[in-house]
């Protein structure tokens, strides 16, 4: 008797453990692709203008900005910092990422 | 006697029904390759709202609609872009387009961005969802929604990024805001995707 209820509890506890591994791996798994499938099933059409490469980046030769800060700013508020590099997108500011093709 | 041997039973009835449930929701998660709620949404894909303003590429081959709150700022001559910052010049919500410049293909486009972010701006870049087959007005994209922590200033952003094919001509739309008030600006960001029009 003792011999079925213990097999029954160990079951149990293997099959909850086994929950608990697969279910932290669907959600913060980095592996994996969660690529849900659209809600349209219409073909992709070929890409059809496909650009060359390494357009120029359009020159800023009269760019004002204000001098870098010494110290890097605090963060608390996501401010956009005011060293204002690269090509003064957002992006090279630590503001959201532009749609470019990082050229 | 029989009492015992019903307890037992009814102990591996219920270790059985357990098992069984657990099993399924396992492989339910583990064959979607995703957990529960990181499904793509819908795009239903529409004319903006009356009230909305417009910015046109200055190739001519795409216009970003926008609405009120946001205002255009200033990027890359060939783009346009709109956002809505607070007072302190933090980023609420993100509008960005521009044609496509690189290598970019639909069916690589969430690799190819996540890629960008972490070669570029992104000290940290995990995909949440994505989509093929995508309609916009005017084309077909295929969208990613992902997170990123910037380099600069470590910011937490989540996106819907889209490459979209039209007729005559691709492009990139960008929909950011702060990671922590995405569920807040979420809705406005897909609408204005949906309002997206490529030629």
């Amino acid at each position: 008797m003792f011999t079925h209820a213990r097999w029954a509890a160990g079951l149990a506890l293997i099959a909850a453990l086994a929950a608990g591994c697969g279910t932290g791996a669907g959600l913060y798994g980095t592996g994996a692709k969660p690529a849900a499938t659209a809600h349209s099933a219409a073909p992709m059409p070929a890409a059809t203008h496909h650009h060359h490469h390494h357009h120029a980046r359009p020159v800023h030769a009269t760019v004002t900005t204000p001098p870098a800060p010494a110290t890097a700013p605090a963060q608390t508020d996501n401010p956009i910092p005011q060293g204002n590099g690269g090509d003064q997108d957002a992006d090279n500011n630590g503001g959201p990422s532009d749609g470019d093709g990082n050229i | 006697m029989i009492t015992h041997t019903a307890r037992r039973g009814r102990l591996i009835l219920a270790a059985m029904t357990a098992t069984a449930a657990i099993v399924v929701t396992v492989t339910a998660v583990t064959v979607s390759g995703r957990s529960p709620g990181h499904a793509f949404p819908q795009l239903h894909p529409a004319a903006a709202p009356a009230n909305w303003r417009h910015l046109t590429l200055p190739n001519g081959t795409a216009v970003l609609s926008y609405p009120p709150s946001l205002r255009p700022i200033s990027g890359d001559k060939v783009a346009v872009s709109a956002a809505r910052l607070t007072a302190r010049g933090a980023f609420q919500l993100y509008l960005n387009v521009t044609p496509r410049q690189g290598s970019e293909q639909l069916a690589q486009w969430p690799a190819f961005r996540l890629r960008l972010l972490r070669s570029d701006t992104a000290a940290s870049a995990r995909q949440v969802a994505a989509a093929q087959g995508v309609k916009f007005r005017g084309g077909t994209g295929s969208c990613v929604i992902d997170r990123y922590v910037t380099r600069i200033g470590g910011h937490h952003f989540q996106e819907i990024a889209c490459l979209v094919v039209g007729r005559i001509s691709a492009s990139v739309i960008v929909a950011a805001a702060p990671a922590a008030a995405w569920t807040q600006a979420r809705p406005l960001l897909l609408r204005a995707v949906a309002a997206y029009l490529i030629r």
